[in-house]
């Protein structure tokens, strides 16, 4: 008996950092499809919806480099020309020609509509949270991986992610986002893959409040460049010549 | 100086064949070129005994910005604007008409050269330093325009000066920036009469008093100003250090006796500018999901008037510190949170002194930004509250913004200060207003 315990121990011990790796291997293989390489420039149209409103648009120019580092600059509407994002790893600033100098501010604070600053400025949940695999489910006929992720810091823009990545190919089909407290704060679904330079990617990212409905934000990501982004991007310095 | 013009002479020749990480190929013209503006019509009612309008000003905004190559660009801006209340009432002097009534100021004209970790910025500009949101621990380079107090945005209350900034990255996360600036010129006072004038300081003099103007060269190689700033970025900490020396932006009134026997001696008073050397730090970290900010600036040769009658010209030197700790937190993802913590200390009695803004040897403030949005964040209520903890005058400043296309804004709000008569924000306690503005942007 004590010989079977004992091998059943050894034998989780050597299975569970296996599944831990595969979990982690789903997920940096499903970022694979939101991020079209290790370089590259896109633009992201962010369409907000609410009830019979009429639709307002939202235009972004997003340079990336490496995992973690981001220059967003505000291309729509008029109102927003000029501001400019930042985001090297954990950390985060907005550039405000009112205010005329970069300011930090957290990565969970509203940008517009239900997209919040880390849905443009980060890309990277396999660097952000611990995953678990914890099952198997079928999203609109897609055979897809479950996994539970959970925020490594406080500081990333969700504190836990229910994540679908389909069997075949781990690509990213919907995601559903939540609070530190536990509170579903929207869903998201994947869609539009198209090839771009070789890499298959999600272009279509469609975020709804978890409580109205009616409430959606559609980012389509388009333009995709991928060419090595300079360095003065990623400086808080370049931020005002940017403008 | 030579070294500098011929080192910037250099760098303008060579920029466009200054290879920097992207091609430098010289856009053709219509996408070099970016031009953009505002129109606003702003409207303010002023609430105390004479209720009046007391502002109904047309302001508009135009840039421009030149791309030449990758390494160089060219920026102009100019602002103007008419306020009609002058024409539409009859309470302000010609004075104030005169110095507010109407305005066309160039806002920026900028030569800004790159060449690899360098770059100059050459031109009219405003050279902002510093973390926090709405304080000036810091923010030390430009000279202010308070005609309207503080309560325009800190861009339109900076004045740009003409200035050479030079930045320059050692390395990732380090970064040294020196500044130097030959025009001088004070911040921008509100004149006897306006809206906005400052209370007068309390002088006891029997004597014939004769105010002397404050009319020093806006340029001056002699009295030029400069400074620097050493940046670093580590592990998410952002500290900078700053050094700058300059004239002291606000006058300060020397007293000096002038006999006119047999009549008594008249005071004169001579608005100064002592030369202040400030040295400051900065911080700014993420601590998880707060952002915490913190300024700390001592002014060295910081002057202020007494009323003290023993005092022989009038002014005190008190060395000074400001510093400020700030906290930012979203709640619940929506409630976008700001509380900010400053004080103001002098090395030495506060006794006899009498700038609104000096409460003791400590002076301290809290002030609390609070901002949220409905209608997927196309109405957005803001909320600003300064306090004066010592004396409790404090200044609080609603407003709602909506949102009403891409380009039209249409602002509501309004500007409530309390306090006794001699605080910084009590001496506008008869200022009350509300603001309407609609802001129209191209």
């Amino acid at each position: 008996m004590c010989r079977l315990a004992l091998a059943l121990v050894i034998g989780l011990a050597l299975v569970a950092p296996a599944v831990a790796d595969e979990a982690a291997e789903i997920v940096r293989d499903a970022d694979r499809f939101r991020r079209p390489g290790d370089s590259f420039v896109w633009k992201i149209t962010i369409t907000s919806e609410e009830g019979k409103k009429a639709p307002s648009v939202d235009g972004f120019e997003v340079y990336v480099k490496g995992s973690g580092r981001s220059f967003v600059r505000f291309v729509a509407p008029p109102r927003n020309v000029g501001r400019s994002l930042l985001a090297l790893g954990r950390d985060l600033w907005i550039y405000l020609p009112d205010a005329g100098k970069p300011v930090r501010i957290p990565f969970s604070q509203r940008l517009v509509g239900q997209v919040a600053n880390g849905d443009i400025a980060r890309a990277d949940y396999a660097g952000d949270y611990d995953v678990t695999l914890t099952g198997e489910e079928s999203v609109g006929g897609i055979t897809c991986h479950v996994l539970d992720l959970k925020a490594k810091t406080k500081d990333v823009t969700y504190a836990a992610v229910k994540y679908w990545v389909s069997k075949d190919g781990r690509r990213p089909v919907k995601a559903e986002f939540y609070a530190g407290t536990g509170t579903l704060l929207k869903t998201g679904t994947f869609a539009n893959f198209k090839e771009v330079a070789g890499h298959v990617l999600v272009t279509r990212l469609t975020l709804v409040d978890a409580i109205r409905k009616d409430r959606t934000s559609t980012l389509d990501y388009g333009d995709i460049a991928i060419r090595d982004v300079p360095e003065k991007y990623f400086d808080k310095n370049f931020m005002k010549s940017a403008d | 100086m030579l070294w500098l013009a011929a080192a910037l002479l250099l760098l303008a020749l060579d920029a466009p064949a200054a290879a920097d990480e992207e091609s430098t190929a010289r856009p053709d013209w219509p996408e070099a070129l970016r031009v953009r503006g505002r129109l606003a019509e702003a409207f303010a009612y002023r609430l105390h005994d004479p209720g009046d309008v007391a502002k109904l000003k047309t302001l508009g905004w135009l840039e421009g910005k030149y791309t030449l190559s990758e390494s160089a660009d060219l920026r102009v801006a100019a602002r103007g604007w008419y306020d009609a209340v002058f024409d539409a009432t009859d309470r302000y002097p010609a004075n104030v008409e005169r110095d507010e009534a109407r305005q066309l100021s160039l806002r920026e004209a900028i030569l800004t050269l790159r060449r690899g970790d360098l770059e100059v910025r050459l031109g009219r500009q405003q050279i902002v330093w510093g973390e926090a949101i709405s304080t000036f621990v810091t923010d030390v380079v430009n000279p202010k325009d308070f005609r309207e107090f503080v309560l325009p945005d800190f861009t339109e209350l900076r004045i740009p000066i003409w200035a050479l900034d030079a930045v320059y990255r050692l390395g990732p996360g380090l970064t040294v920036e020196g500044v130097w600036t030959p025009d001088t010129m004070p911040n921008r006072l509100p004149k006897r009469g306006a809206e906005f004038q400052f209370a007068r300081i309390p002088f006891r003099f029997r004597n014939p008093v004769t105010r002397l103007p404050d009319d020093a060269d806006e340029f001056s190689l002699e009295r030029s100003e400069g400074g620097a700033r050493l940046s670093v970025l580590r592990e998410g900490w952002d500290v900078a250090l700053i050094y700058y020396d300059q004239a002291d932006k606000s006058p300060v009134f020397f007293q000096r006796r002038v006999p006119q026997p047999p009549a008594p001696d008249v005071i004169v008073l001579e608005p100064r500018h002592p030369r202040l050397h400030v040295i400051g730090a900065t911080l700014g970290k993420s601590l998880d999901d707060v952002v915490v900010r913190s300024e700390v600036a001592v002014t060295v040769g910081k002057r202020y008037e007494t009323i003290d009658p023993l005092d022989h010209d009038g002014v005190v030197r008190r060395d000074t510190i400001d510093y400020l700790i700030g906290v930012d937190y979203t709640f619940l993802g929506a409630l976008d949170t700001s509380l900010q913590v400053s004080q103001k200390i002098l090395t030495g009695s506060a006794a006899n002194l009498t700038r609104p803004g000096v409460a003791g040897v400590a002076t301290t403030s809290v002030a609390l930004r609070v901002a949220t949005g409905f209608l997927d964040n196309t109405l957005n209520p803001t909320v600003l509250a300064v306090v004066g903890a010592d004396r409790g005058d404090l200044r609080v400043s609603p407003r709602l913004d909506w949102l009403a296309t891409g380009s039209l804004t249409v602002s509501i709000g309004a500007d409530i200060f309390e306090g006794p008569r001699r605080t910084l924000y009590g001496q506008f306690d008869r200022n009350d207003r509300v603001t309407f503005t609609t802001t129209w942007r191209f």
